[in-house]
């Protein structure tokens, strides 16, 4: 089943070209990764797709539906970058509102609430002004209105922006947990985190769609590639050993520890055997080996 | 429409459940304590007085208001005129943050995912119409009810004066409301709102001026504008009111369509 469709969609603010006729269709499954550098228009489709901006032109189908139309109530949510609840009201009186314009009786609208509070690990909070959570508090208290009733198509914008190890924590095993019931579109430059959770991702770059792409599958030029970090070792003596290992053709040097292994796959396959044994041969430290490459470095 | 009605009972929960909203409250009960016990008491007192009296002949025909003594409940007819010319002012500035505060800080966003564009705008505009007929409702009531403490023979003149007053004060307030719901979506702030009605209103006042200057066959034109019916309203005192009631409808529906359409296509 489609969650999105989009075909030649453009948005334009004035003279900016935020979104340039961009083809885009993605499916019903697990978590999707929305990357790009900053402008690239990744804020700008959630807008569109969620119904707060209208595009200029192109068309753009939600579970089927207009994007913002009524059939979609309750069955898309959202975390909008930056948006704020109401500072003057407590959580609960404002999730259960929520609750209730998706079509919720008062009384399940109240368990409701409370369900979702308790998957963001804040029930304590349920009698709180807006204004009195920290910054964390305040994403959990957003990504749990986001929960409300079960959506199909979730779209986060920025969730983990700001927060925590704690609360990045909390908010990815609270994606995963309910992964299979609801299809996230997740927006965010923490490109470590996005890796942990989603399997495809789309890449936006100056408001052009670059890549679609699923995140496990290697590419070709990575089925000769290995990463590894290694926090205790320098790069020229990491090289000068490596450099010895049969069909092993590079060794590039990503960042101060994370160092990128070139081999020809044809006379001894993957070397990662090898390695493993020269590192254990020397006694070196490693913190992860990895077939292929970073997410980040295959996309930058 | 539920979704609206929802929408609509929030915002009477905003002026109950909300500390600015008490804060409003306390301000309007002390302001209107004022006017009751120093303004339509005494004035009353005076209009309740001999009808042969001259000084009160000459002071209403002055200001063209000779019906008021008329009226069986002085109380309620002070009332009328205090009302009809003090609540429009009051109207505008507790309507003016229909949508636009919640517009700046993205919580129609959350609001937008679970309703309509339309069920918001109508339904914040239903929502401080309930509110503006609380404040009136309390406000005529406690008016009526001074008059019963003087004359308990009262009641039931005053029971149809009192539907009458509120249903054509309800009415009155009708467009302002509207207006303030259209500034509401081009604003950042309620103040910005009220400055925005503001700049229209005397924007459109002087024009309208100029054309009945130059073309005296369109002084109809000043129809226009929310309350150019209350001078008249000030002469009547039973359900011939309702004659007047097409002018505010008409310009009500005006105003809330264009302020629908506004809505439906400005960012959130």
């Amino acid at each position: 089943m489609i969650v999105l469709e989009a075909k030649g969609l453009t948005k334009r603010f004035g003279s900016t070209v935020a979104l340039n006729h961009v083809d885009l269709t993605l499916e019903v499954g697990d978590p999707i990764a929305l990357i790009g550098p900053n402008g690239a228009g990744k804020t700008t489709l959630l807008s569109l797709v969620c119904g707060f901006l209208r595009s200029t032109s192109g068309d753009l189908t939600v579970l089927g539906e207009s994007p913002g139309s009524a059939a979609l109530h309750g069955r898309v949510a959202a975390l909008p970058q930056d948006a704020q609840l109401d500072p003057r009201f407590s959580v609960a009186r404002q999730l259960e509102l929520l609750a209730r314009l998706q079509g919720q009786g008062k009384r399940d609208a109240r368990k409701d609430v409370a369900r979702v509070l308790e998957l963001v690990q804040l029930q304590q909070s349920s009698e709180a002004k807006p204004s009195e959570l920290s910054h964390g508090m305040g994403k959990r208290i957003a990504i749990a209105q986001l929960l409300l009733g079960k959506p199909e198509f979730a779209l986060l914008d920025e969730p983990t922006a700001g927060l925590d190890p704690p609360n990045v924590k909390i908010i990815r095993d609270l994606i995963s947990a309910t992964a299979a019931e609801t299809t996230y579109l997740i927006s965010s430059h923490n490109l470590d985190e996005l890796e942990k959770v989603c399997k495809t991702a789309v890449f936006l770059e100056r408001g052009q769609l670059k890549r679609h792409m699923t995140i496990d599958e290697l590419e070709d030029e990575e089925n000769s590639q290995l990463t590894l970090r290694m926090p205790s070792v320098s790069f020229d003596e990491f090289r000068e050993a490596v450099a010895q290992i049969p069909g092993v053709v590079g060794v590039d040097q990503r960042q101060q520890h994370d160092f990128i292994v070139s081999y020809d796959r044809s006379p001894a396959g993957v070397p990662d055997i090898a390695i493993l044994q020269l590192l254990k041969d020397k006694n070196w430290n490693y913190r992860h080996l990895i077939l292929g490459k970073t997410l980040e470095d295959r996309l930058f | 429409m539920k979704n609206a009605f929802l929408i609509a009972q929030f915002e009477v929960t905003r002026l109950l459940l909300t500390r600015r909203g008490l804060i409003s409250v306390l301000a309007f009960a002390l302001v209107w304590f004022v006017i009751l016990r120093y303004a339509i008491y005494p004035a009353s007192r005076f209009v309740a007085g001999n009808t042969d009296n001259v000084l009160l002949q000459m002071v209403l025909n002055q200001i063209n208001l000779n019906e008021l003594a008329g009226w069986l409940v002085p109380e309620l007819s002070v009332y009328w005129v205090f009302a009809l010319y003090l609540l429009p002012l009051f109207c505008i500035t507790l309507t003016a943050d229909q949508t636009a505060t919640d517009r700046a800080r993205g919580t129609l966003r959350f609001l937008h995912l679970r309703a309509t564009r339309s069920q918001i705008f109508l339904g914040r505009f239903l929502g401080q119409m309930l509110v503006q007929a609380l404040f009136i409702g309390v406000t005529v009531l406690t008016t009526f009810g001074l008059a019963l403490y003087r004359d308990q023979t009262l009641a039931a003149a005053g029971l149809e004066h009192m539907l009458v007053i509120i249903v054509n004060l309800l009415i009155v307030l009708l467009p302002y409301t509207a207006l303030m719901a259209l500034m509401s979506v081009f604003a950042k702030s309620a103040r910005q709102a009220v400055m925005f009605a503001i700049i229209l209103w005397i924007a459109t006042a002087l024009a309208l001026r100029a054309v009945a200057q130059y073309f005296p066959d369109l002084t109809m034109l000043e129809l226009v504008l929310p309350g150019s019916q209350v001078s008249s309203l000030l002469k009547l005192r039973t359900w011939e009111t309702l004659e007047f009631s097409i002018i505010p409808l008409v310009q009500t529906a005006v105003l809330l369509l264009l302020g629908w359409f506004a809505f439906r296509r400005v960012d959130l």
